[in-house]
């Protein structure tokens, strides 16, 4: 009976029930010889029955072995077996050593090929990986990074148990750092909400108001509803509850209103890489690429190539493993380069007098690359898997931006500056702009405008080529991703006015943010409506696009 | 024009399917077959997933044909392409009744199809086997649903859930009939359940005072969930949270990515999916997907006789019986196929029942109760053509399987849940 009330966890809001587990664990420790360690105890639980666990569970909580953490997660990845021999049973952990090591002891031990394979994976079930959880959250307190000591204080808090209370305490003493000193306040404030004096209580709300915790807003919402139904809704504690609440609601609204602006930066930073590559084809040369899409999916296929190749190299693990996104960008790059230059050569050559033929043209171009895609990689999606080092994310005064997004916007800040660089700073800059202004005028005055076209064109394909890349860290890779962002693409290109760049990198900013912005409000689904409502507003009003070419040209 | 010259290229696909159909059996002499349709897209968008529906129905019926087929006629497959277009799948649905006159039909993937092909069925009196899970809110007497209702999937998902201490549940899918009608359901259920309004997150939309829309919505091929994940993150900040997972296709991959750089993990904050089964994890990368739940009437991973011998029947047709189209190279089974086989053993059962191929005289004897025993186990056919059958809970696991958590044998289909909490 006690032993399955351990199991639902307690909420932690009654004393008597802290009494009776804290009257369990002495029971326990009294009962249990010395010589028990960490190991010894893990082991027993990994064998144990469902109705012993919660015993071995509270014994194991009294350890502070970061040993517990290592086994635990071997536990959980698969990493321990179970060998029954006539002998006896042994508890073996695989390391990454590629070793067998005893679980109770952690003695190396060899095994026969036959004992290998007949030694059974076991596995934790989960409602004992949540209380296991709680184990690992108090070794969080002490380890060496400060995100998982923040994200362990938080996690204790919230349990609002009371045991936890000296745990956080004693490491309030010692901490240094000062967002994890702000998140063990919080964490303890949280945690003595249920578990104070009535003065304490108070004052945990005043903290967590001038930390503004967002995590602490159901707690809040529950102790200040608590109150009312006590009849007791004008008392002081519900007023700082009231209070507390709307200030964390407030700073949760600002949280809001910067973070969207930083997603609609990353927004925008992933349509500026998809549509820039469109904006020299389509902006500078004219050509109405609708293969474009299929370039970026070249990129992404390109990238999972890289992947696989590091894969088979290196192996999935190795440290080498996590550049193969930086090799890939400029070898997607050079591949879609070459092949949009082949492209020209071959067939858009022909076509820049007549617009309407290129767009039928490179329709079916779209179409066959497309198949083609499918014929060589399969109908389905393959898989592209982000790097460790772009797993996770930065915390920065309270919101937190993830590594993948920052670096999509580097990226995207990188590729513009490379451009204008290219268009403003160099020959075939100077070539280029020059042929885009008028073939002939530029042909006549010695301009190799055949070879200038192929490499504006191939530039192009490349620039679209890196926008896959780029998205293979955020989405699909398949056949028909490039179908996905071709629309985007020509949006932001004629929003930002057809043949300038700055104009492109401005709208593609400009619609994610309207984008993020909206998205809040109006969800996902309107959000976008009205995003291609108010760019068909704004082209009316401005049927040239942002910065639209003056010209005094009859034709333009 | 276009048209006709729709109807020819649609004429010919259909003869040469024939063609290639009846050269099999070059010397079988029409009366010893009975023709069957399988209508489900091999080409467009809904391809990747239909087209392993298709594999293992020709699977099945070259099965029963080996073991003397049904009421000693050989089973004749005609298949018929649905294109991922709704109006197709009626025409098809019409050219395999009225022209073929197949004496059931296997098909749909979505319900959309479905609805499409319904008033078909019903005119011609066909019967129409469904094999992939759906909102319920239907009962034709044309379809049987082999399915799994909200009832099967959904509900006992949540049950889990409560079970395990969730009190905040968070409803997020596609925006189409599926999820917008499961959301509902299951918005009905938690508020009956205790689970208090401002516990279920992504928006609920009112009309008056009768909740329409639960959950928060994403158009099909959605790419950019950062704020949908910002959300969810605050909405977990207190603990205990969940999140109900309703979104189709490929869009669940920058879903899954955003969810994994954003921090939450499945200890922390869990997501059962209710559109991934182990066929979809072929094109998902599974690493951002490990620890989280999926709940289904079948998993790969049943440890049973019956799904062994399944599985490894189904391996060894693929090696070497499967036609030149099938893909051969890392296939898996799933829900959705096993409940397509169970569909043909269930209408083979009843039409030995019957005696007859007659539509009417089958349809009453799966009405009468008709069991199979599936790879996934024990089936039974239900007065309301669903079926009883058990549900599996399970966790993602690295190499796109599922770990079994937890069964739920004999769960009863039914497709009137809404407003019944």
């Amino acid at each position: 009976m006690i032993a399955h009330f351990f199991f639902l966890g307690c909420n932690g809001k009654s004393t008597v029930k802290h009494w009776i587990s804290l009257l369990i664990v002495a029971a326990i420790l009294t009962s249990s010889a010395s010589a028990r360690d960490a190991r010894t105890v893990m082991a027993e639980l990994i064998q144990s029955e469902r109705a012993e666990q919660a015993g071995l569970i509270e014994e194991l909580s009294t350890y502070g072995d970061t040993i517990i953490a290592d086994i635990y997660e071997a536990w959980r990845t698969g990493g321990i077996y179970l060998l029954e021999q006539d002998t006896g049973s042994q508890l073996l952990q695989f390391t990454d050593a590629q070793e067998w090591a005893l679980v109770h002891n952690g003695a190396v031990i060899n095994l026969s090929e036959a004992e290998a394979a007949a030694a059974k994976k076991q596995r934790p079930a989960r409602a004992l990986r949540k209380q296991m959880k709680r184990i690992i959250d108090t070794l969080g307190l002490k380890a060496d990074n400060t995100a998982l000591r923040i994200d362990s204080a938080i996690k204790l808090g919230r349990s609002q148990k009371a045991e936890f209370i000296p745990a956080l305490e004693g490491r309030l003493k010692i901490e240094t750092d000062k967002q994890v000193l702000s998140a063990l306040q919080e964490a303890l404030a949280i945690s003595r909400l249920a578990n104070g004096e009535d003065a304490q209580v108070v004052e945990a709300v005043q903290t967590l108001k001038a930390l503004n915790s967002v995590a602490a807003r159901a707690f809040l919402e529950e102790l200040m509803q608590a109150e009312g139904d006590n009849e007791r809704a004008d008392s002081s504690l519900s007023y700082a509850c009231a209070e507390a609440l709307i200030s964390i609601e407030r700073h949760m609204k600002q949280q809001e209103f910067f973070g969207s602006f930083f997603r609609g930066f990353s927004t925008g930073s992933v349509l500026l890489i998809v549509s820039f590559g469109l904006a020299i084809t389509f902006g500078l040369m004219g050509v109405i690429n609708m293969a474009h899409g299929e370039f970026v999916a070249i990129g992404g296929y390109v990238t999972f190539l890289v992947q696989n190749f590091f894969i088979q190299t290196w192996g999935l693990s190795s440290s080498a493993f996590g550049w193969y996104f930086i090799v890939a960008l400029p070898v997607s790059f050079i591949v879609a380069a070459v092949i949009g230059l082949i492209m020209e050569v071959s067939i858009i050559r022909f076509l820049y007098r007549r617009p309407l033929e290129s767009l039928l043209c490179t329709w079916g171009i779209s179409m066959v690359m497309q198949q083609g895609f499918r014929l060589i990689f399969g109908a389905a999606n393959v898989q592209v898997n982000n790097p460790t080092w772009l797993m996770g994310n930065l915390s920065f005064a309270g919101f937190q931006m993830s590594y993948t997004r920052l670096l999509i916007i580097l990226i995207a800040l990188v590729v513009v500056a490379l451009t204008w660089l290219l268009l403003r700073q160099t020959n075939l800059g100077l070539h280029i702009r020059a042929v885009m202004q008028n073939r002939h005028m530029a042909s006549s005055l010695g301009v190799p405008v055949a070879r200038v076209n192929r490499m504006t064109f191939a530039l192009g394909c490349g620039l679209a080529a890196l926008g896959g890349a780029v998205l293979s860290q955020i989405g699909n890779v398949g056949p028909s991703m490039g179908q996905a962002y071709i629309v985007d693409s020509f949006m932001v290109v004629v929003t930002g006015s057809v043949g300038n760049l700055l104009g492109a990198g401005l709208s593609a900013m400009g619609i994610g943010l309207v984008d993020q912005l909206l998205q809040p409000s109006l969800g996902p689904v309107m959000g976008k409506i009205t995003v291609f409502v108010v760019i068909i507003l704004f082209l009316q009003w401005r049927p040239g696009g942002l910065f639209p070419t003056l010209s005094r040209s009859l034709d333009d | 024009m276009e048209n006709s010259f729709k109807k020819i290229l649609s004429l010919v696909s259909v003869a040469a399917f024939a063609l290639s159909a009846s050269t099999v059996r070059a010397d079988d002499c029409a009366d010893d077959t009975v023709k069957v349709g399988i209508l489900h897209s091999l080409s467009g968008t809904m391809a990747i997933s239909e087209t392993s529906l298709r594999d293992v129905l020709l699977f099945t019926f070259d099965e029963i044909n080996a073991s003397g087929g049904v009421l000693g006629k050989m089973i004749e497959p005609v298949e018929a392409d649905g294109a991922s277009d709704w109006p197709t799948f009626a025409e098809k649905a019409e050219e395999l009744l009225a022209k073929d006159e197949a004496s059931a039909v296997f098909g749909c993937w979505t319900s959309v199809s479905r609805k499409f092909v319904l008033p078909v069925f019903e005119k011609y009196n066909g019967l129409l086997f469904y094999p992939v899970q759906y909102e319920g809110e239907e009962e034709s007497p044309n379809i049987f649903y082999t399915a799994e209702a909200v009832g099967q999937q959904a509900i006992p998902a949540v049950d889990y859930l409560l079970e395990e201490g969730y009190t905040k549940f968070y409803l997020i899918g596609t925006d189409y009939v599926y999820p917008q009608t499961t959301n509902i359901v299951l918005f009905e259920y938690l508020l009956s359940k205790g689970i208090p309004v401002e516990n279920i997150g992504g928006g609920i939309r009112y009309e008056g005072d009768v909740a329409v829309s639960a959950g928060n919505y994403t158009p099909f091929g959605h790419t950019d969930f950062q704020q949908i994940v910002a959300e969810i993150k605050d909405f977990a900040a207190s603990g205990d949270a969940c999140v109900v997972n309703t979104i189709n296709g490929d869009a669940n991959v920058p879903f899954f990515k955003e969810i994994a750089a954003s921090g939450l993990t499945s200890d922390d904050c869990p997501i059962v999916s209710f559109s991934l089964s182990e066929d979809e994890f072929r094109g998902l990368p599974t690493k951002d997907l490990v620890g989280h739940l999926g709940c289904w009437t079948y998993f790969m991973s049943i440890d049973s006789p019956a799904n062994d011998s399944f599985k490894a029947n189904f391996q060894s047709w693929l090696a070497n019986d499967a036609p030149a189209a099938v893909a051969k190279e890392g296939r898996v089974t799933c829900s959705p196929m096993v409940l397509s086989y169970n569909g043909v053993y269930l209408w083979k059962a009843a039409v030995e029942k019957a005696g007859t191929f007659d539509t009417d005289a089958v349809i009453a004897a799966l009405e009468g109760g008709i069991s199979f025993d599936g790879p996934g186990g024990t089936v039974t056919t239900q007065k309301n053509h669903h079926l009883t059958k058990s549900v599996y809970i399970g966790e993602t696991l690295e190499d796109g399987q599922f770990e079994i958590l937890e069964v739920m044998p004999d769960v009863y289909g039914e497709p009137w849940l809404k407003g019944t909490f």
